[in-house]
C-alpha cells in the first residue's frame, strides 16, 4: 500500500513537472528559410531583393509561444498590434513611421531594437483621425497629413505632439514635405502645393496651377516628394502623370501619362527619390513600383500584383534610404550587396510594409551584361532596319 | 771566285741526294685539281672554301671514269646532291618556322659559290653590302623609295634577317618589335616603362605605320604622318575636315605630331606633355608679331586663385575641341560669338552642359542661382532679356580670375573698350558698378527695391 502511494506521488510529480516546464518555456518560433524573391526575375540579373514584410508588432518583436500538454498548437503569448490599412511611410534614423488611415494611428517601428509602438503624441490635441502621408525633417520632427482633421499635425523626435498647421485654411492635405524654411502641403482641394512658413504656419503661396497647358498643372494630386535641390515630384490621379515643379512654382517637366504600358500610370500614388537620383513611383492600379533614372527613362519595375511574399496588393506610400544598410543586409542573400533600402506599403493584408533592397550580386559582372545586352539590342535594331530597307 | 772545299762539296752532294729521294713525295702532295692547269682559277681565291684550299676536292667530288678529262660527259660527280652535299659538313637547315626558299629547295649555290669568292666571306659573291645579292630575287623597288632605312641602304640585310631560317615571319631573327627596339633602344625603354602606349604599337606592330626598308615619307612612314594617323583615326580626320572653326596646329608641318607622340607617353591621348602644357606651348606666350595673335592663356591663368573647374584639373579639352569644332573658339557646343545674344533654348548649350539651364529659364527662383534679388533671377534678367541679352563673358572670365565666381576683373572686350564689372560680394548678395549701368545692389534675403 505504501509502495502504491509512493508510485502515485512519483507519477503526479512527473505530470506536474511536464506541465510546469511546458508552460514556463516560451520559445522563439523557428522561421523556415524561404526562397529569395528577386526582381527582375531570372534570367535577368537581379537588382532588387524582397527582404521582409511587417504586418503587425509580432513581425518586429518576434513571436514567442507557449507549449503545454493542454494546447494542440503553440499559442502567442502577446497580443499583436496590427496595421489594418496603412498608406504612407516615412523614415528617420532607425525609425520607420507608418500611417494607418483606417485605425487612425501612426506606428513607430525600430527594427534594430525590435520595437513596434503607436505614436506617443497621438492623443488629445495631437489625436489623429485619418493620417495618409507623413514626413520628417532634419531634426527628426514628424509631420503628418491628416485628411480626417484636414490639418498637418507635428510631433517631435520623441513622438510628443508639438503643433498643428493649416488652421484657418480650407484644405484637404494628402501629403506633406518640409525644408529648412517651409512646410509644403499637398492640398487635394485646390490641387496645389501650399507653402506654409515653418515658424508660424502662415500661407505664403500656392504652387502647381496657372500653366496654360492643363497637363502641366496638378490635378487630383495624391502624393509628392521633395528633392534636396528643391524640386517636387507630384503624382496626379487626374492625369496619371508625375509633375516636376520647383519650390518656386516653375514647371520643369512631366513623366508618364494614363495608360497600362511601361512608363505609364493607372493610379499613381507614392513617389520617392533615392540618393542616386532614381525616381520610384508606386501605382495602385498596376500594383507595382516603376523606377526611372534622372532623365526620366524607365529602368525597371518590381513588386507586381500578388498575395505572396514580395508582391504588392493595392500599394500606396514609399520611402527609400541608403542608411542603415548593415541592418538590412542580414535579410539579403549573402552575395547580394545592398545599395538602397525601399519601403513600400500594401494597403491590403497580409504584407503591409514590404521592405526591398536595391543592390547587386557580388559575383556577377553587371556592366559586362548590360554592355552586351545593349550591343545585341543595337544589332537587332540594325538588322530590323536592314530588313525594313529590303 | 770562291773555291769549294772538299767538305762543302760532300755536304752539298748529300743534300742533293736527299732532295732527289723526297722529290716524288713532294710532287704528289702539290698535285691537286686546282693546282693543275685545268682548274687553276679555283686556287688562290681570297675567301676559299676550306676543302678547296686543302685540296680535298674528293670530299665533294668522286671520280666515276678513269679517264679525265673526257671529251664527252664527266668523269667526276658530286658525292651528294643539293644541300645534302653541304650538310656533310655544315649543320642542316629547315627545322624552323620560316625557311628561306632556296634553303628549303636545297639550292645553296643560289647564294654561295662552293669553291670560294674573291668578293666577301661566307662564299658569297658580294662583300658586306648584300643588297646586290638579295635583290637578285627580291624586288629592288622596296629599297629605292625616298627615305631608306640605314641597314637597308648599306645592305646589312642580315642585321634583321636570318638568310637561312628563323622562327619569326619574314626570316626575322626576332619579333618585329624586338627587331626594331634592338637598335632603337630609346623607344624600347619607353615602351617598357611608359603608362600610355599607342595601341598600334601595343596591339599591332611597328609595320602598321613604318616601312622597314624604305618609304615615301620621313621616319620611314608608309604615307605622310597625317595619312598614317587617319588610317585608324578616321573619325578625327572627318571631324577636322567638317569643322567650321579649324585648329591651325593641325595644319602645320608637324601635323598630328605637333601635340602627340607616336609610340608612348606619360600622358593621356599620347600627348607629349600634360594636356594644358601642350596647349600652352602655343597659347602660353605673347605673340607680338601677328596682327591676329594668339592669346596668352597661360598668363591669364597664372597665379589666379579662382580657376574654371576643368582648368583646375588641367583640362582644356573639357571645353575646347582640339581637332576643330563648329562653334566659336572651337568650343564643345553652342555659345554666342557676339557680345549681345538673348538666351534662347540651345543657344548657350555649351555653358549649360555643366551649369544648370534652369538658371536662364525662370524669371523667379530660389534655387538655380545666387545672383538674385530675393527671388528675382538676375541671371535671367541679364542674359534672357530678349531685347539685349548679354553673353556670359560680359561679366565672367572663361579661364581664371582673382575674384570668386570668375568675375571679370579687367573688363570684357567690347570693341575698343574693356567694360569693367566692379563686382562686390556680400554675405547675402552683392553689387556691381559696371560700365553698363549705375551701381546696383542685390540681396537674396532682403530684396533691394529698384523703384525710383
Amino acid at each position: 500500500m505504501k509502495g502504491l502511494f509512493l508510485l502515485m506521488k512519483a507519477c503526479l510529480a512527473i505530470v506536474l513537472l511536464v506541465l510546469v516546464c511546458g508552460c514556463m518555456a516560451p520559445q522563439a518560433k523557428q522561421e523556415k528559410k524561404l526562397d529569395p524573391v528577386f526582381f527582375p526575375p531570372a534570367p535577368d540579373p537581379p537588382r532588387i531583393q524582397f527582404l521582409l514584410s511587417i504586418g503587425n508588432s509580432l513581425d518586429v518583436e518576434g513571436r514567442e509561444v507557449e507549449t503545454s500538454l493542454f494546447a494542440v498548437k503553440p499559442v502567442e503569448n502577446r497580443r499583436a498590434r496590427s496595421l489594418l490599412k496603412p498608406f504612407g511611410v516615412a523614415l528617420h534614423g532607425d525609425l520607420i513611421y507608418v500611417a494607418d488611415s483606417l485605425i487612425g494611428r501612426v506606428a513607430v517601428i525600430n527594427l534594430r531594437e525590435k520595437s513596434f509602438e503607436w505614436l506617443k503624441g497621438d492623443e488629445r490635441g495631437g489625436k489623429l483621425q485619418k493620417p495618409l502621408n507623413l514626413t520628417t525633417d532634419a531634426e527628426g520632427n514628424l509631420y503628418v497629413a491628416d485628411v480626417g482633421r484636414n490639418r498637418i499635425l507635428v510631433y517631435d523626435a520623441a513622438g510628443n505632439f508639438t503643433s498643428i498647421l493649416g488652421d484657418g485654411y480650407d484644405i484637404e492635405p494628402v501629403d506633406v514635405a518640409v525644408d529648412e524654411r517651409h512646410v509644403y502641403v499637398l492640398d487635394r482641394n485646390s490641387s496645389q502645393i501650399l507653402v506654409l512658413r515653418k515658424r508660424d504656419g502662415e500661407l505664403v503661396e500656392g504652387l502647381g496651377q496657372g500653366r496654360e497647358n492643363l497637363y502641366e498643372n496638378l490635378w487630383l494630386p495624391t502624393t509628392m516628394t521633395l528633392s534636396d535641390r528643391g524640386v517636387f515630384y507630384v503624382a496626379n490621379a487626374g492625369t496619371g502623370m508625375i509633375i516636376q515643379i520647383d519650390r518656386d512654382g516653375n514647371f520643369l517637366s512631366s513623366l508618364g501619362k494614363m495608360g497600362d504600358r511601361p512608363g505609364q500610370f493607372a493610379r499613381p500614388r507614392g513617389v520617392a527619390l533615392d540618393s542616386d537620383g532614381r525616381l520610384y513611383v508606386v501605382d495602385a492600379g498596376h500594383q507595382n513600383v516603376q523606377m526611372f533614372n534622372k532623365d526620366n527613362r524607365l529602368l525597371m519595375h518590381f513588386g507586381d500584383p500578388g498575395v505572396s511574399r514580395g508582391y504588392l496588393n493595392v500599394p500606396a506610400g514609399i520611402a527609400v534610404s541608403n542608411e542603415n544598410l548593415d541592418l538590412y543586409q542580414q535579410y539579403a542573400e549573402p552575395n547580394f550587396k545592398l545599395e538602397q533600402v525601399i519601403f513600400v506599403i500594401s494597403q491590403i493584408q497580409p504584407f503591409h510594409l514590404n521592405i526591398y533592397g536595391l543592390g547587386k550580386k557580388t559575383d556577377f559582372d553587371y556592366e559586362g551584361y548590360y554592355r552586351k545586352t545593349e550591343e545585341l539590342r543595337q544589332q537587332e535594331a540594325g538588322d530590323a532596319g536592314t530588313e525594313d530597307g529590303k | 771566285m770562291t773555291r769549294l772545299s772538299p767538305a762543302n762539296v760532300s755536304s752539298l752532294g748529300l743534300c742533293l741526294l736527299l732532295f732527289l729521294f723526297l722529290l716524288p713525295t713532294l710532287c704528289v702532295a702539290a698535285d691537286s685539281c686546282s693546282t693543275g692547269a685545268c682548274h687553276a682559277d679555283m686556287s688562290g681565291v681570297k675567301f676559299g672554301h676550306m676543302p678547296v684550299a686543302d685540296g680535298e676536292c674528293s670530299s665533294c667530288h668522286e671520280q666515276i671514269l678513269e679517264a679525265h678529262p673526257v671529251a664527252e660527259g664527266k668523269s667526276f660527280r658530286l658525292v651528294e646532291q643539293g644541300a645534302a652535299l653541304c650538310y656533310q659538313c655544315h649543320d642542316s637547315y629547315g627545322k624552323m618556322l620560316t625557311v628561306h626558299p632556296p634553303v628549303a629547295d636545297g639550292e645553296c649555290t643560289f647564294c654561295h659559290n662552293p669553291h670560294g669568292s674573291n668578293a666577301g666571306p661566307k662564299l658569297l659573291p658580294v662583300a658586306d653590302d648584300l643588297k646586290e645579292l638579295c635583290t637578285q630575287c627580291h624586288d629592288e623597288g622596296m629599297f629605292n623609295q625616298q627615305f631608306v632605312h640605314g641597314p637597308a641602304a648599306s645592305g646589312a640585310c642580315t642585321q634583321c634577317h636570318n638568310p637561312h631560317q628563323a622562327n619569326q615571319p619574314r626570316l626575322l631573327k626576332k619579333s618585329v618589335r624586338n627587331t626594331c627596339t634592338g637598335c632603337h633602344t630609346d623607344i624600347g625603354d619607353g615602351l617598357a616603362t611608359a603608362p600610355v602606349i599607342h595601341a598600334a604599337v601595343e596591339e599591332a606592330s611597328c609595320l602598321t605605320c613604318h616601312n622597314p626598308h624604305s618609304a615615301p615619307a620621313a621616319k620611314l612612314l608608309q604615307k605622310d604622318v597625317e595619312s598614317v594617323c587617319l588610317e585608324c583615326h578616321g573619325d578625327v580626320g572627318r571631324k577636322a575636315q567638317r569643322a567650321k572653326v579649324k585648329h591651325a596646329a593641325l595644319y602645320r608641318e608637324e601635323k598630328c605630331t605637333g601635340c602627340h607622340t607616336a609610340h608612348f607617353s606619360n600622358n593621356d591621348g599620347l600627348l607629349f606633355l600634360k594636356e594644358q602644357d601642350v596647349c600652352f606651348t602655343c597659347h602660353g606666350k605673347n605673340d607680338y608679331h601677328k596682327s591676329n595673335a594668339l592669346k596668352n592663356i597661360a598668363a591669364q591663368v597664372e597665379g589666379k586663385p579662382y580657376l574654371h573647374g576643368p582648368l583646375e584639373d588641367g583640362q582644356c579639352s573639357a571645353c575646347h575641341q582640339p581637332h576643330g569644332s563648329d562653334y566659336f573658339r572651337m568650343l564643345n557646343g553652342p555659345y554666342p560669338e557676339t557680345f549681345y545674344y538673348p538666351y534662347t533654348s540651345g543657344s548657350y548649350d555649351f555653358c549649360l552642359g555643366c551649369h544648370d539651364s534652369n538658371m536662364l529659364r525662370f524669371e523667379s527662383t530660389s534655387i538655380y542661382t545666387e545672383f538674385r534679388n530675393g527671388k528675382q533671377n538676375l541671371h535671367f534678367l541679364h542674359v534672357a532679356n530678349q531685347y539685349k541679352g548679354r553673353t556670359c563673358r560680359a561679366c565672367h572670365e572663361p579661364h581664371a580670375s582673382n575674384i570668386d565666381k570668375l568675375m571679370n576683373e579687367v573688363g570684357a572686350e567690347f570693341g575698343e573698350w574693356n567694360v569693367p564689372v566692379r563686382f562686390n560680394k556680400t554675405e547675402t548678395g552683392g553689387s556691381c558698378s559696371p560700365g553698363c549701368h549705375q551701381n546696383y545692389a542685390y540681396d537674396r534675403e532682403n530684396p533691394v527695391s529698384y523703384e525710383r
